[in-house]
């Protein structure tokens, strides 16, 4: 079976439909032009048969037996076609044929007369003679002689068909060098018009991983395909950005699982190089053991984040008061807090409920929690307030004496394996990733977490939370 | 007490033999699948060790094989896949308990006891290691006759270690027995060290025999002398 293939190419299909459109609006044009030919020529001729009905008229004589004739030689002067093909018929008003003219011969005209044909005036119609042949028919009563008389002219319509025949001619003839035209013109404006996408097509080709730097060029930002391209820039530099943070990400946590390995390495070798008594043995496995814990601990939180990048881990969404967690994760780190002699404190609306995960928001007050407490030092004080932003928001601040952080690095606590400050690192189990952990554990339940410091000044982190229960705002 | 461990990997299988011989428990190595299910359908065991990654027939297929041979054996899986699901599907296909690598042997050690005790409840209220007394329902505890004044979690703490006597316990297994913390990443490790120190000081620093060892690196033992 034949099947119409659809092509390819847009340039292609746009000239191919360009051109069945007007082709289309060509055959109407024509259709339209045919019919008002065709209406203007038959008027044309009614009045043409009305004159002629009159002539005829003036022509008619008796012949000695009573017969009706038309003296049809005097017509040498008809300069017209049409009455020249003139078909003539007298009548009697009752149907008698009283004269046929030579052209008509046989046949008749319009059958027998309807009542008062022609009797108030001219009566032109469209009728079929005898043998078919359609005509167009123009009659008239008249008085001859005391005689009345029903005279009809008729033309054939192939004389109007032949002229309409002739005038469409030359205008199908002139159609496909119209059709012609206008494909080369669709053709070359399209392909001019696309050319953008071509060049495009071609820059991005070179695009990978290593050059993703490159942009698409852009040629006018106002059009269309200038707009595509600029779009497509916007995402390249998106995805840049994001790959460039996978690079970092994984050449900081490469060396992060470094760290530990060198140092098993290092005790292992040493371990074996000299002869050493059990105990110290066992000390050697403890010491290597303690590093294989910090790697561990490493991969879990990588591999939560990452599970969380990916969007594997589910929320469990429920109201809670966030007073209560506050308190309650405050109390698992109480023994650290007692131990460094800080004061803490919770002041705030205690109904206050929050709508997330209630565990991985834990998760994140005390990763906040447990940062304030490592930098505080010795005799300090660690504040946690909990206050309405608006009906649906609520802050939870944790503000702490401690050290502070530099302005300018505030916004890097929250990225992984960012420890700004580098002496701890051998302290620090949570390898750099317990705020990276929090922040994304806040986000992920619709939430904002930020901190506000200055060196010297201390540190204020701040959680914000879909809210239940805040009655309006509070000072 | 017969153990079948299936491990492909022989550094692995050859330290759990090692460690679990210890412990006076009888051990079998199977390095494949096929060989596992031949040798824990042919032969009694009390529980079977099984790694999930395994080269021709991977370990589910041998626990879905078992079971179908209606083989009851407590089967104990060690998998480094550590998703919910992959927690689930292991438990729906008939296994006992899931644990994921890279684990603490202690926790092992701890989790096969678990798993041999089942049914058999044999929970005493009263605990005792030398000198040291506990009424876990009365929530007393003295030491040569005086009494000690623990807060909740510190008792808590000494509760589990004194079910265990002798066994190390490590900061995964109390983070998540006695906290009941269940995510990994908690920064609880200085919090239970804190409190083992507090523990310590009111439990040992009174007496001449140390009860409560730190074992470097692995975790806490209760115990009456140091080897």
């Amino acid at each position: 079976m034949w099947r119409f293939h659809r092509p390819k190419r847009i340039r292609t299909r746009l000239t191919l439909y360009y051109v069945g459109m007007l082709t289309g609006v060509l055959a109407l044009y024509f259709a339209g032009v045919s019919v008002l030919l065709f209406w203007q020529a038959s008027n044309i001729l009614k009045r043409l048969g009305e004159e002629d009905l009159e002539t005829v008229k003036g022509l008619l004589y008796h012949e000695e037996d009573g017969q009706v004739n038309v003296r049809e030689d005097f017509h040498h002067h008809a300069n017209w076609k049409q009455v020249q093909e003139r078909l003539l018929e007298i009548l009697s008003p009752d149907g008698t044929i009283l004269y046929r003219n030579e052209r008509l011969g046989d046949r008749t005209i319009g059958g027998p007369p309807f009542p008062d044909e022609g009797v108030s005036g001219y009566s032109g119609r469209t009728a079929k003679m005898s043998d078919g042949t359609p005509i167009i028919l123009i009659s008239r009563q008249y008085d001859l002689q005391g005689e009345t008389i029903l005279i009809r002219v008729g033309y054939s319509e192939d004389l109007i068909w032949n002229e309409l025949r002739d005038t469409l001619l030359v205008l199908i003839l002139a159609s496909p060098l119209i059709l012609a035209g206008t494909a080369y013109a669709v053709y070359a404006t399209v392909g001019r018009a696309l050319d953008p996408v071509a060049k495009m097509a071609h820059r991005a080709q070179f695009i990978d991983s290593e050059r993703l730097n490159d942009r698409l060029p852009v040629d006018n930002e106002e059009g269309e395909l200038g707009y595509l391209a600029s779009v497509f820039n916007a995402m390249l530099s998106r995805i840049e950005q994001s790959f460039e943070q996978l690079k970092r990400f994984t050449a900081d946590a490469s060396h992060e699982l470094r760290t530990p390995l060198a140092a098993i390495r290092s005790i292992g070798e040493v371990a074996l190089r000299e002869n050493v008594n059990p105990a110290e043995y066992r000390d050697t496995i403890g010491s290597m053991l303690e590093e294989v814990n910090r790697l561990t601990t490493i991969v879990e939180s990588l591999l939560t984040l990452s599970r969380a990048d990916a969007g594997q881990i589910d929320m469990q969404v429920s109201v809670f008061p966030l007073a209560a967690l506050v308190r309650e994760s405050a109390a698992l780190l109480d023994v650290l807090i007692d131990d460094k002699q800080l004061t803490f404190t919770l002041v705030g609306d205690e109904s206050v409920g929050v709508q997330a995960d209630r565990l991985y928001v834990r998760q994140a007050v005390i990763n906040v929690l447990h940062n304030a407490v490592k930098f505080t030092p010795p005799g300090g004080s660690i504040c946690a307030r909990i206050q309405c932003d608006s009906q649906s928001r609520v802050e939870l601040s944790i503000t702490d004496t401690g050290p502070g952080i530099p302005a300018e690095q505030s916004s890097r606590v929250f990225e992984r394996f960012v420890r700004l400050d580098e002496a701890r690192t051998a302290t620090n189990v949570g390898a750099g990733l317990g705020l990276s952990v929090a922040r994304w554990a806040v986000q992920a339940n619709d939430g904002e977490i930020g901190v506000t410091s200055s060196l010297g000044s201390g540190c204020r982190f701040w959680i914000r939370l879909p809210a239940v229960g805040c009655s309006g705002r509070r000072p | 007490m017969r153990i079948l461990i299936v491990e492909d990997e022989e550094k692995m299988a050859r330290a759990l033999k090692i460690g679990l011989e210890a412990e006076q428990f009888s051990v079998d190595v199977a390095g494949t699948g096929e060989e596992g299910f031949f040798l824990a359908s042919t032969k009694d065991y009390d529980l079977v060790i099984l790694d999930l990654m395994l080269p021709a027939r991977d370990g589910m297929e041998v626990l879905a094989a078992l079971r179908h041979k209606s083989l009851a054996v407590p089967v104990l899986i060690l998998t480094s896949k550590d998703t919910v699901e992959d927690r689930v599907r292991g438990l729906d296909a008939g296994a006992d308990d899931y644990l994921v690598k890279p684990f603490a042997f202690s926790e092992l050690i701890a989790r096969i006891r678990a798993l041999m005790r089942r049914g058999k409840s044999e929970t005493s209220d009263v605990l005792k290691l030398a000198d040291l007394e506990m009424n876990a329902a009365g929530r007393v505890v003295s030491r040569g006759g005086k009494e000690l004044s623990l807060t909740a979690r510190e008792f808590d703490l000494l509760e589990y270690l004194l079910r265990q006597p002798g066994r190390v316990v490590s900061r995964e297994m109390l983070a998540r027995d006695v906290w009941r913390e269940t995510a990994r990443y908690t920064p609880i490790d200085n919090v239970i060290d804190v409190h083992i120190a507090h523990l310590r000081r009111k439990l040992d620093e009174p007496f001449s025999k140390k009860l409560l060892h730190t074992v470097r690196g692995v975790g806490f033992v209760l115990r009456e002398e140091t080897p």
